[in-house]
């Protein structure tokens, strides 16, 4: 389902060139549970960025759902990011100014649902993450572990396939941390697609499969056999 | 779609109600002076146009401004019939100043015969005006403009009353109804007495320099003019030795002036309007720069450049059509105060109404494209690390 081959990234700044990815290949199929990790500076989040149509590659080939982005224009890639990819983020990435269902509700006004399914799906994903009471609140008004949650229902909004979670632990306690990856875990179990970026080898280990970055090369990939 | 857009531009509005009220302030002001320039324009041209009819559009000015070349006493009864000319009245003036409490007190005085009255169209509100008699025996009697009673006779009976002219007693007959200011001054402070007994008293102009004829239907003003205009050339040195003309052409002149005045001024009340829209201009970029995060959010979760122009675009047009609106109610509540503080009839054109919001909504779509356009085009990666 999301084949990179031979990517590269490069970024010029100043005088200098930076190869934020160098030659990835990778290849992951549907269903699977994927952490990429890597220190600071490995290119994860770049690499997060392609996958997630946000960044267009330098060279080399990505393609997802057997199409090659390279085809793709601005307004369809912002079609794959609104109907294929829902993004958790390390800050949540919520508006501020709109209430918890409200924010769900976004990405669906963009696929043009009309406002009455809208608001049934939304209330019915945020029961899903447990935040059936906590509706109406603006998310200064959630605590963090919350906020998390409503962006993970946010990302369901329009049952998207694959699930890109950068960081998704990052801002949370350990506590609610465990409870984020478990609703992920299950996600995942239910079928998803859940890709989680981190630089946390605890978080890298509740998934099935680790990739491992450095220097915007793939060092390792590893499969976990006795994942349950 | 659109529903939503103002639903979300409604709430950002909101969301920053001074920083919209200041905003739109420019708006505001532009729109409120254009309406009301315009609208005091058009009442004045109105006011103008009603106050020279109700002289008389059928009457004709004859005024000489040379004495060389002598008209004949008697060159309008000569040409009366063939220029189809009902009735005329010659006019010389004086003046003379009362001492009313130690106060000057300046009267106008004007010797006409007794069809001056008609051809003016000028009313009498007591008694009666100069007679065919008085004229004809040189009575000494005047009538005087409206102010006169309660300036110079407080507390009297006016009609019957002695009035000194030049040291002369006149028999007051009649007052004329109140008239206002107009181009021959201001009527309500003149007197009027028979000509022939003014042209006898010193410190008058001179005879035969001042005409006034009614045409006999407002049909042949032209006509009447032409004739008149061609004796004068016959018997005038130049053309420039004296000047003719109809109330007809004084208000075509009139309304002219007033046009090209109000369009004047009503251009450069719209340049407010363009400093207006510069101010949200202005804001409009403030607001996207401010939002690049919200602009990368809704862009990573879907959102078309389209959709994000729409969105801003749309903000903008609510802000300066706010702003329109409100700008209205301004205008609106102008003309009620001029319209209360003066006599000055002052109404709200729809013209102006339409003009100011379309102005407003096209101030809106040109000042609000390029911030909105700004918006649409940020990266989403760029955009999202914005903090």
């Amino acid at each position: 389902m999301i084949k990179l081959e031979n990517v590269t990234k490069k970024y010029v700044m100043g005088d200098n060139i930076v190869m934020a990815l160098n030659g990835i290949d990778i290849h992951i199929n549907e269903g699977e549970f994927v952490a990429i990790v890597g220190p600071s500076g490995s290119g994860k989040s770049t690499l997060m960025n392609i996958i997630g149509c946000l960044d267009v590659v330098t060279g080399g080939y990505y393609e997802l759902n057997q199409i090659p982005i390279q085809d793709y224009d601005k307004d369809e890639l912002a079609d794959i990011r609104n109907q294929q990819i829902g993004f958790v983020f390390q800050q949540f990435n919520l508006l501020n100014n709109f209430s918890a269902l409200e924010n769900v509700m976004m990405p669906m006004t963009y696929a043009k649902v009309s406002k009455k399914e809208r608001e049934e799906r939304a209330h019915t994903l945020l029961s899903l993450v447990g935040l059936s009471d906590r509706t109406e609140h603006k998310p200064t008004e959630l605590s963090g572990g919350q906020q998390q949650r409503v962006s993970i229902a946010r990302a369901l909004a329009n049952n998207p396939a694959i699930i890109l979670a950068d960081e998704p632990t990052g801002a949370l306690d350990s506590t609610t941390g465990i409870e984020v990856l478990n609703q992920l875990k299950k996600l995942n179990q239910d079928g998803k697609t859940v890709i989680i970026i981190t630089h946390d080898p605890d978080v890298a280990q509740t998934t099935n499969r680790v990739i491992t970055l450095k220097d915007g090369c793939v060092v390792s990939d590893e499969r976990r056999q006795d994942y349950d | 779609m659109i529903k939503e857009y103002f639903a979300i531009a409604f709430r950002s509005v909101l969301a920053h109600k001074i920083r919209a009220l200041l905003t739109t302030l420019g708006v505001i002001i532009g729109v409120a002076s254009v309406i009301l320039l315009m609208s005091l324009g058009n009442s004045a041209r109105e006011e103008a146009a009603n106050q020279i009819r109700g002289i008389g559009s059928n009457l004709i000015f004859v005024n000489i401004t040379d004495r060389q070349g002598n008209l004949p006493n008697d060159w309008l009864d000569n040409i009366q019939e063939a220029a189809l000319i009902k009735d005329y009245s010659q006019l010389i003036s004086s003046s003379a100043v009362y001492v009313v409490e130690g106060q000057d007190v300046n009267v106008s005085i004007s010797g006409v015969n007794d069809k001056y009255a008609s051809i003016n169209s000028l009313d009498m509100s007591l008694g009666r005006f100069l007679s065919e008699y008085d004229l004809e025996y040189d009575t000494p009697v005047v009538v005087v403009g409206s102010k006169i009673p309660s300036l110079l006779f407080p507390n009297q009976e006016i009609i019957g009353n002695t009035m000194i002219i030049k040291g002369m007693p006149f028999t007051v007959v009649g007052v004329a109804e109140e008239r206002g200011t107009n181009f021959s001054g201001d009527n309500d402070m003149m007197v009027y007495i028979p000509i022939r007994y003014a042209a006898r008293m010193s410190g008058f102009s001179s005879i035969n320099k001042t005409f006034y004829i009614e045409a006999n239907s407002e049909d042949n003003v032209d006509f009447t003019l032409n004739r008149v205009l061609t004796y004068l050339e016959s018997i005038m040195p130049s053309t420039s030795s004296y000047r003719a003309f109809s109330q007809t052409q004084i208000l075509g002149v009139l309304d002219t002036l007033m046009s090209l005045l109000t369009t004047l001024l009503s251009g450069i009340a719209s340049i407010s309007l363009i400093v207006g829209g510069i101010g949200i201009m202005n804001i409009m970029l403030v607001t996207v720069r401010e939002r690049t995060k919200e602009i990368g959010i809704r862009k990573a979760l879907g959102a078309r450049q389209s959709q994000i122009l729409a969105q801003f675009l749309i903000e903008a047009i609510i802000i300066t059509t706010l702003g329109g609106g409100l700008g209205l109610l301004v205008s609106y509540l102008g003309t009620l105060l001029i319209t209360f503080l003066t006599d000055f009839n002052v109404l709200l054109g729809l013209d102006a109404v339409m003009l100011s919001l379309v102005f407003s909504l096209t101030i809106g779509v040109i000042f609000g494209i390029y911030p909105a356009y700004t918006a649409s085009k940020l990266e989403p990666v760029e955009a999202l690390r914005f903090e």
